[in-house]
């Protein structure tokens, strides 16, 4: 066995002191310091696209410098940044972001990880689009808009960093399991969704404004459902993706 | 928050030699990475970029407590039920564990640093550049010249 190899295996045996939990010693410096947020306005479902806009000019308005972040979430391979304000995007990303247009034959043999199967009471995607070993994505859209978006990527809380999402106030955010595995629900405001790379880089740093949004931890496999629906057939639609 | 502190903290505790200083860090560090979180949209990989607020911010509190780096660490003691030990640790005795610590402690604080970092806090060379403040040509270059000095200090292998 090499020297390196020793080495290696005496990391799992040293004695490191238990990390003290410092979540909550930092949220409260952190909303010492935050400017009491405005109150929020909550969007219609009726007034999506309306919401959608004035978001959009929000957001482009507001300096980064001014964003406090005011808590901190991580599951699967994703962070969840929830900040007092948005910071400014391009307001019109292409689907490129999620990779190559394939068939689920295709996807399959070149997503890199598990990939569980659309669900199967739903009609079949109207595109799947690869980003190898990094991430799977299946797109039903509704005429030209995109009215459900099934994303899979790997990562584990041990190893995040494959998305990034930041929520303003106006979002809310809850913990729940699916089957057992972590899940967490956001629902009501804009989200802002950075695609970060294997390395941790940002893949692409435009970002998009999110629909309601599941992510459940599936044994290293991240899911990601997106779009106008409720929690209830999220949840539903993702107990219907067979791994 | 929780996904990065157990890293951070080890982190800290390498750079600054004592727990409370570590944990101070750790927390200073996260502050000020939230403050500036505009700033990592720019494609700033993200873990190592926090890594290396909080390795700063415990190497100057090491500094200003005028702590000498040392080596803090100690093998765990004997297995404490909650995990086995992996198949690598089992065939590596406890009592080469302890020569291999006690090596890595009578380096010199740059090869030292470079393999703790590289092997028991199990970092990438980009992480570990990050958490040290140096480039990643000389994380490479530094760890391999730390490995000879290691192998000349406790050798290869133990005779089984």
């Amino acid at each position: 066995m090499s020297l390196e190899q020793q080495l290696s295996a005496l990391a799992t045996t040293v004695g490191w002191p238990e990390a003290p939990d410092v979540a909550a010693a930092v949220t409260a410096r952190l909303e010492a310091e935050a400017t009491p947020p405005r109150r929020a306005r909550r969007p219609r479902l009726a007034l999506v696209l309306a919401v959608l806009v004035a978001a959009v000019l929000a957001v482009l308005a507001v300096s980064p410098a001014r964003t406090a972040i005011l808590d901190w979430f991580g599951i699967g391979g994703a962070q969840i940044v929830r900040v007092d304000e948005l910071p400014a995007l391009d307001p019109a990303p292409g689907l490129g972001i999620l990779g190559d247009v394939v068939n689920l034959d295709q996807a399959r043999t070149r997503a890199g990880f598990p990939l569980a199967q659309p669900p199967d009471d739903e009609p079949a995607p109207d595109e799947v689009r690869v980003a190898p070993g990094v991430r799977v994505s299946y797109i039903w859209r509704d005429g030209d808009r995109i009215r459900l978006l099934v994303t899979q990527f790997p990562g584990s809380a041990t190893d995040p960093g494959l998305l990034k999402k930041m929520v303003s106030n106006e979002t809310r955010i809850e913990q729940l399991t699916v089957d057992g595995d972590p899940a967490i629900w956001l629902e009501g405001g804009p989200h802002v969704v950075y695609f970060l790379g294997p390395d941790g880089a940002v893949r692409d740093d435009r970002g998009w404004l999110a629909g309601n949004t599941l992510l459940v931890d599936r044994d290293g496999v991240t899911v990601r459902v997106e779009g106008d629906l409720p929690r209830g057939d999220a949840v539903d639609l993702v107990r219907a993706m067979s791994r | 928050m929780r996904i990065h502190q157990g890293i951070a903290f080890r982190v800290a505790l390498v750079a600054a030699g004592d727990r409370g200083d570590a944990e101070e860090a750790v927390q200073d560090g996260f502050v000020k990475a939230y403050r500036a979180l505009g700033r990592f949209r720019d494609g700033a990989p993200f873990r190592p970029w926090l890594l290396q607020i909080v390795a700063n911010e415990a190497r100057n509190r090491r500094r200003s407590a005028g702590r000498r780096a040392g080596l803090t660490l100690r093998v765990a003691a004997a297995t404490s039920g909650d995990a086995a030990p992996s198949p690598e640790a089992a065939v590596v005795s406890h009592e080469r564990r302890d020569e291999l610590l006690d090596g890595l402690g009578r380096l010199d604080e740059r090869d030292r640093d470079v393999l703790v970092h590289r092997f028991l806090l199990e970092l990438g060379e980009e992480e570990t550049a990050a958490a040290l403040g140096i480039r990643r040509g000389t994380v490479k270059s530094r760890t391999s010249r730390a490995l000879e000095r290691l192998r000349a200090a406790v050798g290869e292998e133990v005779a089984s």
